[in-house]
């Protein structure tokens, strides 16, 4: 089997939710000595791009997702034992859901995917204080923060981290991301909390971290 | 008529004056009595002005019981997040893992945390409103009541990889589900709705649901006597909905926002009321003129063959809702009832 067609049966997989069905694939794709960046970058990121737009159409549900997430977990952790190897990382994020907000399971997927996809990720989980996003930010000199809110209310406790990345003359160093369902459904409100943007779901988030990252001066586009 | 005998009518597929609309609002109610949500949400009496309130500025044909499903994380062990401009959530469940869930001791509707509050509530709206407003709880349905004792993210790891730590779960909270569910209705609920996370496209797909879930919901339905609806939460239930027929006690549906209201109809049957479908979350920022035209819309697709109340799809309507957008709700169900010469 090439790449290709592992990521062809690696995506059915991840549709019927499949976890061992997807194990095997991943081992055999090892097995058939391809290279595992080369799993990652040619069999695992094709299925999760793929899973995206199937996501995007909405003929997917959370539970899909959610072994789909599993599944790219997995796929990870046999193939970068250590994620944290800064070395491949494509950098440091930190990710939580805003001061008030309990709806973690949003977060926790994009938490998953931004791993598979090869970010060191900071999850600080929920109920976070604007202050706690910036402290852990600088302390692992992510250059962007991902924070989730589900409600329009809990939305807007998003604003005082602006606030508080923008009063330290960091908005230059540091993008904010935004998401949650509220954002789907309200796109407006990414502006109005002063989010730099968004992805409608966890699959879509690694794109917009690169995109974020490299819209930072000093940062070369991957 | 006053709304109870058109609701019932409506169920029934009796002629009636006009057709009923409903709103679900209960933390709006905080906007007319000025009470801040944390008093609204634990002490009877609050909740109950709220709902007084609401009755008297608009008119709704229903009266609700409080939508706050952290009383019941609560009684199970979970914390509480209390917000002054939000409807209490869960901050962390009872159970830290799945399988401790079976650990939990069940709670007791009559002593445990806020339960009594919420029978007290019901009761109390009871004593205004009985045969004259339908009084209706809103309860999880029993699928996804266990994410309220482990967690969403436990449950749904649970549900998908330990299918057999699942099912023991379910049969340990559904003790819970019927006691709390039969409780409500000798407290002077008219109607349960259950609001069925895992019957959601978004959520499970149909399989899953038809497999894993439906069995469990015709068991505990015929636990509990009553007259029962089953909400898709806001998201789509279509893919479900020609499961639903014959579950005991079931007299309505509410539809997903994103649901086809004909197609709906055409899939739920002739005798089950069709309930919906305008989008919660959309209210606040549409103008008055949009919701009354959207609400026409629905009432032309899904009116015509009868059982059909118009309705908000998913949770409590968002305290921001300009009070314009909730009458003109009102104004097209009664627009449209005297087009097509309801009470003549």
């Amino acid at each position: 089997m090439n790449p290709r067609e592992c990521s062809e049966l690696l995506l059915a997989a991840m549709i019927n939710v499949d976890r061992p069905g997807a194990a095997e694939i991943i081992g055999q794709a090892l097995a058939a000595g391809i290279t595992p960046p080369r799993v990652i970058a040619e069999i695992l990121d094709p299925a999760i791009v793929q899973l995206g737009r199937l996501w995007e159409e909405e003929s997917m549900s959370l539970a899909q997702n959610f072994v789909a997430s599993k599944i790219a977990e997995d796929a990870l952790l046999r193939c970068i034992p250590d994620s944290r190897d800064r070395a491949r990382s494509k950098g440091a994020v930190v990710i939580g859901n805003i001061e008030d907000d309990f709806h973690s399971l949003g977060r926790r997927a994009v938490g998953l995917f931004l791993s598979a996809a090869g970010w060191e990720v900071h999850d600080l989980g929920n109920d976070v204080p604007a202050e706690l996003f910036l402290e852990k930010a600088l302390q692992v000199e992510a250059r962007v923060i991902g924070v989730s809110a589900m409600m329009q209310t809990t939305a807007l406790n998003i604003r005082k981290l602006r606030r508080l990345i923008d009063a330290r003359g960091l908005r230059d160093s540091i993008k904010l991301a935004v998401g949650g369902a509220v954002f789907n459904w309200r796109p407006d409100l990414v502006a109005e909390v002063g989010g730099d943007g968004t992805a409608h779901n966890a699959v879509g988030a690694d794109e917009l971290f690169l995109r974020l990252q490299a819209d930072l001066p000093g940062e070369v586009a991957p | 008529m006053n709304s109870y005998q058109r609701v019932m009518g409506t169920l029934s597929g009796q002629p009636v004056d006009r057709l009923p609309v409903f709103a679900v609002l209960g933390a709006y109610g905080a906007n007319l009595t000025g009470t801040d949500l944390p008093t609204m949400f634990s002490h009877a009496p609050s909740y109950v002005a709220g709902q007084k309130a609401l009755q008297e500025e608009f008119g709704f044909d229903l009266v609700l019981t409080a939508f706050d499903y952290s009383a019941i994380a609560e009684a199970f062990g979970g914390q509480v997040a209390w917000c002054a401009d939000q409807v209490p959530n869960m901050k962390r469940p009872g159970a830290r893992r799945a399988a401790d869930a079976l650990a939990l001791p069940l709670p007791d509707p009559a002593k445990t945390g806020r339960l009594p509050v919420i029978l007290e509530a019901t009761s109390r709206l009871a004593g205004l409103y009985k045969e004259r407003v339908p009084i209706v709880s809103v309860l999880p349905g029993p699928g996804i009541l266990p994410a309220l004792l482990v967690g969403m993210d436990q449950w749904m790891e649970t549900v998908l990889f330990d299918p057999e730590l699942a099912g023991k779960i379910l049969d340990y909270s559904a003790t819970f589900f019927v006691a709390w569910a039969n409780a409500l209705l000798e407290a002077g609920a008219d109607c349960l709705v259950f609001t069925e996370g895992m019957a959601t496209a978004t959520v499970a797909p149909r399989q899953m649901f038809a497999g894993q879930f439906l069995p469990h919901l015709r068991d505990t339905f015929s636990r509990i006597p009553g007259p029962k609806v089953l909400s898709s939460t806001g998201g789509s239930m279509n893919h479900v909905l020609d499961l639903l027929p014959g579950l005991d006690g079931l007299v309505g549906v509410i539809a997903g926002s994103k649901d086809d209201l004909a197609q709906a109809r055409q899939l739920l049957g002739s005798e089950l009321t069709l309930i919906g479908n305008l989008d919660n979350l959309t209210l606040p920022a549409l103008s008055a003129d949009e919701v009354y035209r959207m609400s026409l819309q629905r009432l032309r697709t899904a009116a015509p063959p009868g059982r059909y109340i118009l309705g908000n799809a998913g949770a409590d309507i968002p305290q921001a809702t300009p009070a314009g957008n909730l009458r003109a709700m009102l104004a097209a169900g009664a627009a449209y009832s005297a087009a097509i010469g309801c009470g003549s």
